[in-house]
């Protein structure tokens, strides 16, 4: 087996609220191999997007990083220097926001933020870095290319201003993306648009994808190995089809249920897991899924089941799954 | 871009004209000019001509047009207290105030907008904390408590600057300025400092503020998770989304300085245009008043047509808005 290009090991991050000190994440640990697409998956307030930030070091306070080690190629990214880190930024690791309304600045031209983040990570002319500038908007899918460089935000659609983002995150060559609800944000017919992209250029390129996402529609197309998040743990990871077929975790396989599904006879099945995720800091003892879990038993509410391996697949759970869910 | 600027500079020129209209009834209603002109013992005769001479018999809208047709022409009537002709005595005054509220902008935008970006930026640090402190104390005390207690440390106790008056000017055709003498910015630095206090602690919390609440937005944390060096975010991309309040600010300042520098230009004996109109208000020399308001309306207007005008340079998004 290649060596991983991203490694999480134990990292957690935490929430300072007056004198309480709030887990937001906890022991997470995965690794992304050269070209591999994982996909990040969970509800709201799993965790996903903190994982995306705290790898470089993005978390806003009062969220804080307080153990872990993160390595990307063998590096160290967790006690660089701040200056080592802004080259690692943009850089090596490009990052893909979720709303394209918010993240492009509204008063400096596309043209401007791609050129000062070119020339931030590549020594490149001005002339040069306005033609890689060009070139990757062509490269995204937006007609006109050198006219766009004169626009502003506001005279491009949330389907276009995602393309910038996009060419933004990759514009200086990253080892690794960190795509964080790229779709979320937009209308469902431009979301298909943007993943094709997505893939194309993972695949034109060979970078390695961290996709955050909510939605099971989005792993399905595009990751290689899916992490699945529950209240600031991992429950599982698996490769993307093992995931699917044969989930181990009773939460994976809840929330497989829970996409809506069409019957023999034309109905839209909803199975709903029972009960809400718990929030920050209302952590049940033991396993965070056993108040919803219908496999719960004793030691799932004392003790917090380790991630192990078996077969293809790693969980978190001391009565895991055993069917499959294809006849 | 152009429909932009037209329907802007077609609004200045309806309100200026609106203006001079509530200044034409102020000469035209309040006090009678008859009275001044007239000796007391004037035949009833003369009062008939002097009434057709004036052109008091015609109706009210016609002598606004004569009195607009007049003003263009450079007529701006004639001063009940001096009997000089209005132009003059505003000509006379106009260098002293304008020069005194360039320098004082000047110092505002030096100082404040420094001052102001540095708080944004580390707004936790014990610097910020200092500025703020002496923020606060700017807006709170009145001008010319600031001016007199210039007055009292630089001219009376350490005898390094004069209290009063511009100095040494010299004429450079139909403006005199102090600019070109030592004893010239000798003098206009009190008031110029009095004057600026307000605008640069007002400038720093504008700024501050803005800073901050842009500091917090998605599009910064997109441009620092690029390595986008931090010199080029807060100087750049973040100023640039905060200079529209503050242009629009700085303008009304400044108008505020030209217009209502009476308080300071009292203090420090300054020769302008807020003494004269101190002086005219005293004596109720309505043509002097009527014409300075006229004058304060339009540098307002003119600054902030001038505002106005720049939006679109800083943010493209105004010519949207509909």
């Amino acid at each position: 087996m290649s060596m991983p290009l991203l490694e999480v090991k134990d990292l957690t991050v935490t929430l300072s609220r007056q004198d309480r000190q709030i887990m937001a994440l906890d022991n997470v640990s995965f690794s992304i191999k050269p070209g591999e697409v994982l996909g990040i998956v969970g509800e709201s307030g799993a965790g996903k997007s903190i994982t995306g930030a705290a790898i470089i070091n993005l978390l806003v306070p009062p969220l804080r990083r307080t153990s872990g080690i993160i390595t990307l190629a063998g590096e160290r990214l967790d006690t660089l220097s701040p200056r080592a880190l802004r080259s690692v930024r943009g850089g090596r690791i490009g990052f893909v926001f979720q709303d394209p309304m918010t993240s492009l600045n509204p008063v400096i031209t596309i043209g401007r933020q791609l050129i000062d983040t070119i020339r931030t990570h590549l020594r490149l002319g001005r002339d040069q870095a306005r033609r890689k500038a060009i070139d990757w908007l062509d490269r995204v899918g937006l007609p006109n290319p050198d006219l766009t460089l004169d626009r502003y935000p506001h005279q491009l659609s949330g389907g276009m201003r995602q393309r910038v983002v996009i060419a933004l995150a990759l514009c200086a060559d990253p080892v690794l993306l960190i795509a964080d609800e790229p779709t979320t944000a937009l209308d469902v017919s431009v979301q298909a648009h943007i993943l094709q992209l997505l893939r194309d250029l993972h695949r034109e390129s060979g970078t390695s994808m961290l996709l955050i996402t909510h939605d099971l529609g989005v792993i399905a197309k595009m990751a290689d190995t899916v992490a699945v998040f529950y209240a600031g743990r991992v429950a599982e990871i698996s490769p993307v089809k093992e995931l699917f077929t044969r989930p181990r975790h009773p939460y994976t396989e809840g929330l497989i249920r829970a996409t809506p599904a069409l019957t023999a006879a034309g109905e839209i099945q909803l199975n709903p897991i029972a009960g809400a995720m718990p929030g920050l800091g209302a952590l049940p003892n033991g396993c965070g899924f056993n108040p919803r879990c219908p496999k719960a038993q004793d030691d799932c509410r004392t003790i917090v089941p380790p991630l192990t391996q078996q077969d293809l697949s790693a969980f978190a759970c001391f009565h895991p799954l055993e069917r499959s869910l294809v006849q | 871009m152009l429909t932009y600027t037209a329907s802007r500079i077609g609004q200045t020129i309806i309100v200026l004209l609106i203006i001079s209209f509530i200044a034409f009834l102020l000469v035209a209603n309040l006090g009678d000019p008859l009275s001044a002109l007239l000796s007391a013992d004037a035949t009833v005769a003369e009062r008939a001509a002097l009434i057709k001479q004036l052109g008091l018999e015609q109706p009210m809208l016609s002598r606004f047009a004569s009195f607009l047709t007049n003003f263009l022409q450079g007529d701006l009537g004639t001063s009940y207290r001096t009997q000089e002709p209005v132009a003059k005595l505003i000509v006379e005054r106009l260098p002293a105030t304008v020069e005194l509220a360039f320098v004082s902008l000047i110092f505002t935008i030096f100082v404040g907008i420094p001052a102001g970006i540095f708080c944004g930026v580390n707004p936790k640090s014990p610097i910020s904390r200092g500025i703020m402190l002496f923020s606060i104390t700017g807006i709170t005390l009145p001008n010319f408590v600031v001016g007199i207690a210039l007055i009292a440390v630089f001219s009376v106790q350490l005898a390094i600057l004069p209290s009063f008056g511009r100095g040494e000017t010299v004429s450079l055709g139909f403006w005199s300025t102090g600019l070109l003498t030592v004893s010239g910015w000798q003098a206009i630095i009190l008031p110029a400092i009095t004057l600026s206090t307000f605008q640069i602690t007002f400038i720093i919390r504008m700024l501050r503020t803005q800073l901050m609440e842009v500091g917090q937005s998605e599009h910064i944390r997109f441009a620092r998770a690029r390595g986008v060096p931090e010199t080029t975010i807060w100087f750049h991309y973040a100023v640039k989304n905060t200079l529209l309040p503050v242009i629009t600010m700085l303008g009304l300042q400044l108008g505020n300085i030209i217009a209502f520098s009476v308080v300071t230009e009292n203090v420090f004996a300054w020769p302008g245009l807020g003494s004269l109109f101190l002086q005219s208000i005293q004596a109720a020399d309505i043509p002097v008043i009527a014409i300075y308001l006229i004058f304060v309306g339009a540098v307002f207007m003119i600054i902030n047509l001038a505002v106005e005008l720049s939006y679109p340079l800083i943010d493209p998004r105004v010519l949207r808005r509909k």
